[in-house]
């Protein structure tokens, strides 16, 4: 236990005076936080699933519907208001509109000479754990209301849009589709790069060298984890605490729950990194394939790109891709985003990379 | 169970040590006792398989044949209790490079049941100065002691060095001898690999000349010197146009041989020898550069033995 800890303490201090890894497993995910906290939006176009609840029923809401699928961007599917909600919730739809009853009405009485009252709001429910996808469509939607106000024109508006989150009580922010990500996407370095130091340490004769003592080698395996799972834990706070404080991102889930996502993440992608450095001999090599598999992790995983707006080959890769699941296992407990495969199965799909990982690893390492 | 190799009170015993990478058999065939309380060389050049060796010893590889017992304990079923008993410097030295001095000593201090305090070991390598430092700003001659510091942190009872001077500077390696020599006095024994001749001659008690593999040779130095050379060797520098077969025929000479662009005539009448030589130099008209006398030395043994000198 002794031996534990103090191998532990000293891969903490070697890891933390080398500026090199301080600087990528906590500064550029913090780079990472701020930029996209400060300058998300822009968007794709994708074709947007809405869900279309018309508890007008006259012949002027058949008209609304028309307006909208006439767009060619978004696919309608009438529902009522409390399935698609639901359906919005789990993945299944992007947005839900709501034309509220009495629609018709005002549009015949705008028609006529009767000066109509307040405007009638149009309601919108958006997924703001995607807030590029929640922008695009409350610019759709209110371009169809212009439109239909401007046909009426010399009139008082008639319609106005009201945006509401699917999340319901909890006001998430732009961020909060990002902060999730920027977790997953920091596990998934500091597992990855676990690789490099072990590799230096086998090159350099550490490994052989501490072999030849009598501390057995699961010490030194467990203080490499024990070693990873403490800077997860420091990375799950301090880009957390920017979320919150700096970003107003919302913590809905159970940070139990959270805690032992971000742990099984940190394990998972160590044991990836265990992986890497099975079969790289040199430090160069062990570099050169962690920026590799970083890199392409980063951006096939859907962690920043929506995988709905992926082309189909790459889509593929990203269902396979384990930081997919790990992003979408963090997006659902922290913020209630809406799921791409259901929790049990992203962390089942966690584990069993784990296991494949472990078992590779425990094949093909070498120490000396 | 096979009983154990050699003398009861040996710290190590090999009997027949067998260790093949592929087509090159590093090891073949080597047998050898410690005592205890002894300094021990395994000499050699590079690639003569003392490095396998000495890791087969330490437990840190396997033996595809032979007999081996450290401090009495079997390094194929015992080796963590070898471990714990025995020091080990490898032949490279670096180790964690953001540590510092004082750190790295009290981490492998943790790695043992047993173990000195950090202070000891800062004052007998003379690292006092560098506690603080990290390691990756140390001078080779200071990693090397820190190497060694290392190899002492269980207060081990036999301490394997596995070319500790190489590379260092003649006061550096003077500095480290004197390690070794305490090392002695505190009734370690100690097991070492080196390809100098000097530190060989001054600090084993005992050696075995190592080559391709094989021991060739056994003893202390008086014994190993003795035993093929009970000449001098007159030597100086090759001479144009004095045949190897006169002098031969000189009075005293029982061998002749070259190294360096030297002559070197064995020879068990030196006066006689060294006339002959003046003479003959002086009928060619070339005189005798850098003519001198020595007792045959290590050198000479292993030149005598392998054909060739040693050398880094």
């Amino acid at each position: 236990m002794d031996a534990l800890l103090s191998l532990t303490v000293a891969n903490m201090k070697s890891f933390v005076r080398d500026r090199a890894a301080l600087f990528w497993t906590i500064a550029f995910p913090v780079i990472f936080v701020v930029l996209f906290g400060t300058l998300f939006g822009g968007g794709g176009t994708a074709d947007y699933r809405v869900g279309w609840v018309d508890q007008d029923r006259t012949l002027a809401s058949a008209q609304l519907e028309q307006a909208f699928a006439k767009l060619g961007v978004l696919t309608l599917t009438t529902t009522d208001q409390a399935s698609g909600l639901a359906s919005a919730r789990n993945g299944q739809l992007d947005a839900v509109i709501v034309v509220p009853a009495g629609y018709g009405a005002a549009t015949a009485a705008a028609g006529s000479a009767a000066a109509p009252g307040a405007p009638l709001a149009l309601t919108l429910y958006t997924d703001l754990s995607h807030p590029t996808d929640a922008q695009t469509l409350e610019q759709i939607v209110s371009g169809v209301t212009t439109g239909v106000n401007q046909a009426l024109s010399g009139r008082p508006p008639l319609l106005s849009v009201q945006t509401r989150p699917i999340q319901g009580s909890a006001v998430p922010t732009g961020a909060t589709y990002y902060v999730p990500s920027i977790l997953a996407m920091a596990i998934m370095q500091l597992g990855v790069f676990a690789a490099i130091p072990l590799v230096q340490q086998r090159e350099k004769l550490i490994l052989k060298r501490i072999g030849a003592t009598p501390l057995p080698r699961w010490t030194l395996v467990g203080s490499n984890v024990l070693l990873r799972l403490v800077i997860a834990s420091g990375q799950t706070v301090i880009i957390l605490g920017i979320g919150i404080v700096g970003f107003k991102v919302q913590v809905t889930g159970s940070w139990v729950l959270i805690a032992g996502i971000v742990a099984l993440g940190a394990l998972m992608f160590t044991s990836l990194g265990y992986v890497i450095a099975s079969f790289t001999r040199t430090e160069e090599a062990a570099n050169g394939v962690t920026q590799v598999v970083q890199v392409l992790m980063m951006f096939l995983s859907g962690i920043f790109f929506p995988i709905d707006l992926m082309p189909d080959w790459m889509k593929t890769v990203a269902t396979l891709l384990p930081l997919t699941y790990l992003g979408d296992a963090l997006r659902q407990t922290m913020v209630g985003g809406s799921p791409f495969v259901p929790l049990t199965v992203g962390l089942a799909i966690l584990a069993g990379w784990l296991t494949v990982c472990l078992g590779i690893s425990a094949r093909y390492f070498r120490w000396q | 169970m096979p009983s154990s190799p050699g003398p009861a009170d040996a710290v190590v015993a090999c009997r027949d040590l067998h260790k093949r990478y592929g087509a090159l058999e590093a090891v073949a065939g080597v047998s050898f006792d410690v005592h205890p309380g002894e300094v021990f060389g395994l000499l050699g050049p590079n690639g003569a398989g003392k490095t396998t060796t000495i890791e087969i010893l330490e437990g840190i590889r396997e033996a595809d044949g032979g007999e081996v017992r450290v401090l009495g304990l079997d390094p194929r079923r015992e080796a963590r209790q070898i471990k714990a008993r025995i020091g080990v410097q490898l032949q490279t030295a670096s180790l964690y490079p953001y540590l510092t001095v004082g750190e790295l000593i009290d981490l492998f201090g943790t790695f043992f049941p047993r173990r000195l305090p950090q202070q000891r070991m800062l004052d007998a390598l003379e690292l006092n100065e560098k506690r603080d430092a990290q390691t990756r700003t140390l001078s080779g001659g200071q990693q090397q002691r820190l190497s060694v510091a290392l190899a002492l942190v269980n207060d081990p009872e036999l301490v394997f060095l596995d070319e500790p001077t190489t590379g260092l500077d003649p006061a550096a390696r003077r500095s480290l001898w004197n390690v070794i020599r305490d090392l002695r006095t505190q009734g370690k024994s100690v097991l070492l690999t080196t390809h100098y001749m000097e530190e060989a001659e001054v600090l084993c008690d005992r050696l075995a000349i190592m080559d391709h593999g094989q021991l060739l040779e056994l003893g202390t130095v008086e014994e190993l010197v003795s035993r093929r050379f009970h000449e001098r060797a007159v030597h100086f520098a090759d001479i144009a146009g004095l045949e190897d077969s006169r002098m031969q025929g000189f009075p005293g000479v029982k061998r002749v041989a070259y190294e360096d662009g030297e002559v070197l005539l064995y020879t068990a009448d030196v006066p006689a020898t060294i006339g002959a030589v003046l003479a003959a130099a002086d009928a060619l008209d070339a005189p005798p550069h850098d003519l001198s006398v020595r007792r045959a030395s290590l050198e000479d043994v292993f030149l005598d033995l392998t054909g060739h000198a040693l050398r880094d």
